[in-house]
């Protein structure tokens, strides 16, 4: 699947909470970039404090492990919207019309239920972590300098929650499809083929507009 | 009934109580009631509370140093110089901690019941460049040590630095450290003995706390005759642990630490006392203090610790 | 059902759902999840009243993984390593090098597509991730191409396949994870890629100057530099070879001690090539635009990694790796037949599967029975079948493995790399790249069986490290 597949736009209400819902993915990602960029930073001053001042950092392992979830997960959504997820689309890409958004439908329906069910699980997994009552709130620890972990599970299920109004978004883009029958939908990735079609209609349309 | 019992790494010395237990307990039971052992496959080590708490298996072993926030109340046994001498005094002081009821409210939270400790005899250091052969000497030495050891080190002004156990090694031939306090099997199996010229023999600064635990709901559930079966089983489990981690796991040590070369670095008794002096105190009061706050009857487990092994 | 056939029942539904085009990632998530509910809903001898109790166990067993399979330390390298990539894109460093190798080697028959695989191969001392390596050389190399009339599948397909000596050249995050998973040393799995990716490198440029001189069409030289061009072109390209010296002293020092972890190099690298971008003008907008390619590359890379995952872990509750060790060492067949089988059986299922996702998979599995092949993990060189000693072995099969799990990056119908090159150049369909990056398989293949057929391509420099 193509890294930067096309999204159309357009002043529908759907469009405009597509693009209100990629500013919040695109924040997202950029958290998880920025935390890349702080482990890189950890990992200089942690070798510079190691041969400069004998005085590595405590704990390194740990903050590691905590930034983590930070940069694997909290940018699923963005991924999402953009068509980043990997696919095989040798046989959707053959379809075309109402029989392609009829797949790309149900694809979409059972990953929001399985998102469901993770949002779920890995809610579940923080909530054995995270405790009102104890000190730092955390009933969870990393090994070395005992810091809490879940604020790093918190983020799964938050991600994963942006990802499932995604999810929403897209059925209803591609319901609206099936329903018009075009085939330019706004608000979902296009594949490849599709993208050429729909950027040729939209040339047709803004051409008859300017008329 | 059938139980999945998640556990993690190889078998080794460090699971062979689990495996003797699986093969007592179904012959007992006529393979009515089987252990199934799974290596890693089930959970991550550091989750296997997690999975016993969900009741994704039935068994399951961790280290409570892993996650001290998950267990606080059996953390006490991993605090640094308590004086175990050998397996069973660890197995005894173990057992008295898990019967302790704050132990076992604490372990209830995860619907967990405490079965039997995984004893590990204490941890040594092991290095490369010049020993520390007095207390003095540990000043600015880079050691790999987690948790209550690794404070401990602190206090003499050692350099606790963290990398997993999978990078131990590495860290060492990179310089990042200069030593690695482990287990004498855990020195063995991660390579540390490849590299290490020294080894401090008896300085003794603790060990970790691996226990071995049932879900709760599961255990329940067994049929008389299994719980039976199962309980019945536990005491020959760790003598045939115990007697496998000294008849093979040491009986390799000691010609391997010739073999290879390795420097044996003694404490006289005046040392050990001065630095179990620095540092056994201050790391007690603070576990105390730290677990009281969380509403721990930390006094009294440390108290009921340092009785078990004075008895 | 017995969970060893619930295992198999789920494994190929799962592949139904990829063909039909779900994302590769959520469909094993899928599968895993759904496999847990049949392996708990079935301990249960399917009582329908127990059914939500099922749902619940999976559902929070699965919920563990995206975090705790991600929240690790070593697999802290893949991003770090992308990074770098596109760090060294806004350098200019990919550019220099391009220049420079551009300069001195495009006089050859194809010689522009020689020149794009010695930068890449350069590139690849500084990035760890094939993706990102194809991604940036798309952009750069694939233009210039086009503009003097070479094919452009073709010239999609050579950035497709050079993008893959990322992973054997050192830096490489795939290596890592081999070596993470099997338990060998970093250091020396790193060290042992250097040789059989310069090799796989000249294996690639014989087949483009064969192609070039079988169809003059195809991939026409370009003549012309003076030597003063030449070097001219080097100093710019320089300050790689200064990065590389610092990852691999990071990594093995011939002198004495290391200078740290393979996890610190890669950061301290990444670290000097973003010092290069700023000088070289990067400011915000464009930091802005490498980090969030960075992030989209490595959510993409890590979804795939937890969903693989959630179904391994289903698979370890049907003991579905158990079964297959079983059978595979259990086969009269001799071991070197067993071990081609073995490759061969990695590039059929890397058509279906992503590298990382396949590797994650099958380790487990597949290495204890090829060390069970050679003798076991202890024995020595003398008493071994393939003729050298169980930590060589564990090096040996690593590097065939990666180069394997490389080869699935440019097959179709998932190579990653070839979905990468087109997305980065919206003239190119995937289907325009798999058709150019065709003849490189011979190149893969022909570099494969020299691996297998002399073992001390790749170790000879992890034994010189003792
Ligand atoms: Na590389
Ligand atoms: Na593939």
């Amino acid at each position: 699947m193509a890294m930067r597949a096309s999204v159309l736009s357009d002043d529908t209400l759907l469009s405009r909470a597509d693009r209100a819902l990629y500013r919040l993915e695109q924040a997202l990602g950029l958290v998880s970039g920025l935390f890349v960029f702080g482990l890189m930073l950890l990992a200089v001053y942690s070798v510079g404090g190691r041969n400069l001042m004998n005085e590595p950092v405590r704990g390194y392992v740990d903050w590691i492990e905590v930034a983590m979830p930070f940069i694997a997960i909290a940018g699923i959504s963005y991924a999402q919207r953009d068509g980043g997820h990997i696919r095989m689309d040798i046989l959707v890409g053959a379809l075309k019309g109402r029989a392609l958004w009829i797949v790309e439908f149900f694809s979409t329906l059972l990953i929001l239920l399985l998102v469901v069910l993770l949002i779920w699980g890995s809610w579940a997994h923080f909530a054995r972590s995270f405790d009102w009552a104890a000190p730092l709130f955390s009933r969870d620890s990393t090994i070395d300098i005992r810091l809490p972990i879940w604020p790093a599970k918190l983020v799964v299920p938050l991600a994963f929650s942006v990802m499932g109004l995604r999810l929403v978004l897209q059925l209803w883009a591609y319901g609206r499809a099936i329903v018009q029958g075009t085939n330019a939908p706004v608000a979902v990735p296009l594949i490849e083929d599709a993208a050429t079609i729909a950027a040729r209609e939209a040339e047709a349309v803004s051409g008859e507009r300017e008329d | 009934t059938e139980w999945n019992v998640s556990l993690w790494g190889k078998r080794r010395a460090f699971t062979e109580h689990v495996e003797k237990l699986a093969e007592l307990v179904s012959e007992k039971t006529g393979g009515e009631f089987t252990l199934n052992i799974n290596y890693g496959g089930l959970s991550k080590n550091t989750e296997n509370l997690d999975g016993i708490s969900i009741g994704a298996f039935e068994m399951a072993q961790f280290c409570a140093g892993y996650h001290a926030d998950k267990n606080p109340s059996i953390t006490v046994l991993e605090l640094p110089f308590l004086g175990v001498g050998t397996l069973e005094d660890e197995i005894k002081v173990s057992m008295a901690v898990y019967q302790h009821p704050a132990t076992v409210a604490d372990l209830a939270r995860w619907n967990a019941t405490l079965l039997m400790p995984s004893p590990l005899p204490q941890y040594n250091i092991a290095g490369v460049g010049e020993p520390p052969r007095s207390l003095a000497e540990f000043d600015g030495l880079t050691v790999r040590a987690t948790g209550g050891i690794g404070e401990a080190l602190t206090l003499v002004g050692a350099v606790p630095t963290s990398v997993t156990s999978e990078e131990a090694r590495q860290a060492l031939d990179s310089g990042i450290v200069k030593s690695i306090a482990f287990a004498p099997h855990a020195h063995m199996s991660f390579g540390i003995t490849e590299a290490a010229k020294w080894w401090t023999d008896n300085l003794n600064p603790g060990t970790v706390n691996c226990p071995v635990v049932v879900n709760t709901d599961a255990l329940n559930a067994l049929s008389d005759a299994e719980r039976e079966a199962l309980m019945s089983s536990i005491d020959e489990s760790m003598q045939h642990y115990v007697d496998f981690y000294e008849n093979e796991t040491m009986a390799k040590w000691w010609p391997m630490l010739e073999e290879k070369g390795i420097e044996t670095i003694s404490f006289d008794d005046g040392r050990l006392a001065e630095f179990r002096e620095k540092a056994a105190g201050p790391v007690a009061a603070k576990w105390i203090e730290e677990n009281s706050a969380r509403g721990l009857p930390a006094q009294e487990l440390y108290d009921l610790v340092i009785q078990t092994l004075n008895n | 059902m017995e969970p060893v056939d619930i295992g198999i029942a789920v494994s190929l539904g799962m592949l139904v759902v990829i063909i039909l085009g779900m994302r590769v990632a959520f469909a094993a998530a899928m599968a895993g999840l759904v496999g847990l509910v049949w392996i708990f809903w079935a301990k249960k001898g399917y009582d329908p009243d127990q059914f939500f109790w099922a749902l619940t166990v999976a559902a929070k067993t699965a919920g563990q993984v995206p975090h705790s399979k991600v929240a690790s330390q070593a697999l802290s390298l893949i991003p770090t390593f992308i990074l770098i990539g596109y760090l060294a894109y806004h350098a200019g460093l990919t550019r220099a090098l391009f220049e420079a190798a551009k300069r001195w080697f495009a006089w050859v028959p194809g010689g522009l597509a020689v020149s794009t695989v010695f930068a890449t191969a350069g590139f690849a001392a500084v990035s760890g991730a094939s993706v990102a390596t194809s991604a940036v050389f798309a952009r750069i190399a694939i233009p210039e191409m086009q503009e003097i009339g070479y094919d452009k599948r073709f010239a999609a397909g050579v950035v497709a396949a050079a993008g893959t000596l990322a992973s054997l050249i050192p830096p490489s995050a795939i290596l890592v994870i081999y070596a993470i998973i099997v338990e060998q040393d970093v250091g020396k799995l790193l060290l042992a890629g250097f040789i059989p990716g310069a090799f796989s490198a000249v294996v690639y440029t014989v087949l483009i100057v064969g192609i070039a001189l079988l169809w003059k069409n195809i991939g026409p030289p370009v003549r012309g530099f003076t030597w003063g061009q030449r070097f001219a072109a080097l100093p710019p390209a320089l300050p790689i070879v200064a990065v590389v010296v610092i990852i691999i002293f990071f990594v093995y020092n011939p002198f004495g001690d290391a200078w740290g972890t393979p996890t610190e190099g890669g950061a301290i690298g990444a670290f000097i090539v973003f010092c290069m971008a700023v000088y070289h003008g990067m400011r915000w907008a464009e930091l802005k635009s490498a980090l969030l390619e960075t992030a989209k590359l490595t959510v993409m890379i890590f979804t795939i990694i937890w969903g693989v995952l959630i179904y391994v872990r289903f698979l370890g509750f049907a003991d579905l790796p158990g079964a297959f060790a079983e059978w595979i060492t259990g086969l009269a067949m001799s071991p070197m037949l067993i071990l081609i089988c073995i490759l061969l059986a990695y590039a059929v299922l890397g058509m279906f599967m992503d590298a990382i996702g396949m590797l994650l998979l099958t380790l487990p599995v597949v290495y204890p029975a090829v060390m069970a092949l050679n003798g076991g993990e202890a024995v020595s060189a003398a008493d071994s079948t393939f003729g050298m000693s169980g930590p060589m072995c564990a090096i040996w099969f690593g590097i065939l493995v990666v180069k394997m799990a490389e080869f699935c990056l440019i097959t179709p119908p998932i190579g990653l790399n070839c979905f990468v090159v087109a997305g980065v150049r919206p003239d190119l369909s995937v289907q325009d790249v798999f058709r150019g990056v065709a003849p490189f398989f011979v190149a893969d293949a022909v570099t494969i069986g020299l691996l297998v057929a002399f073992p001390s391509i790749v170790l000879f420099l992890p034994s010189l490290a003792g």
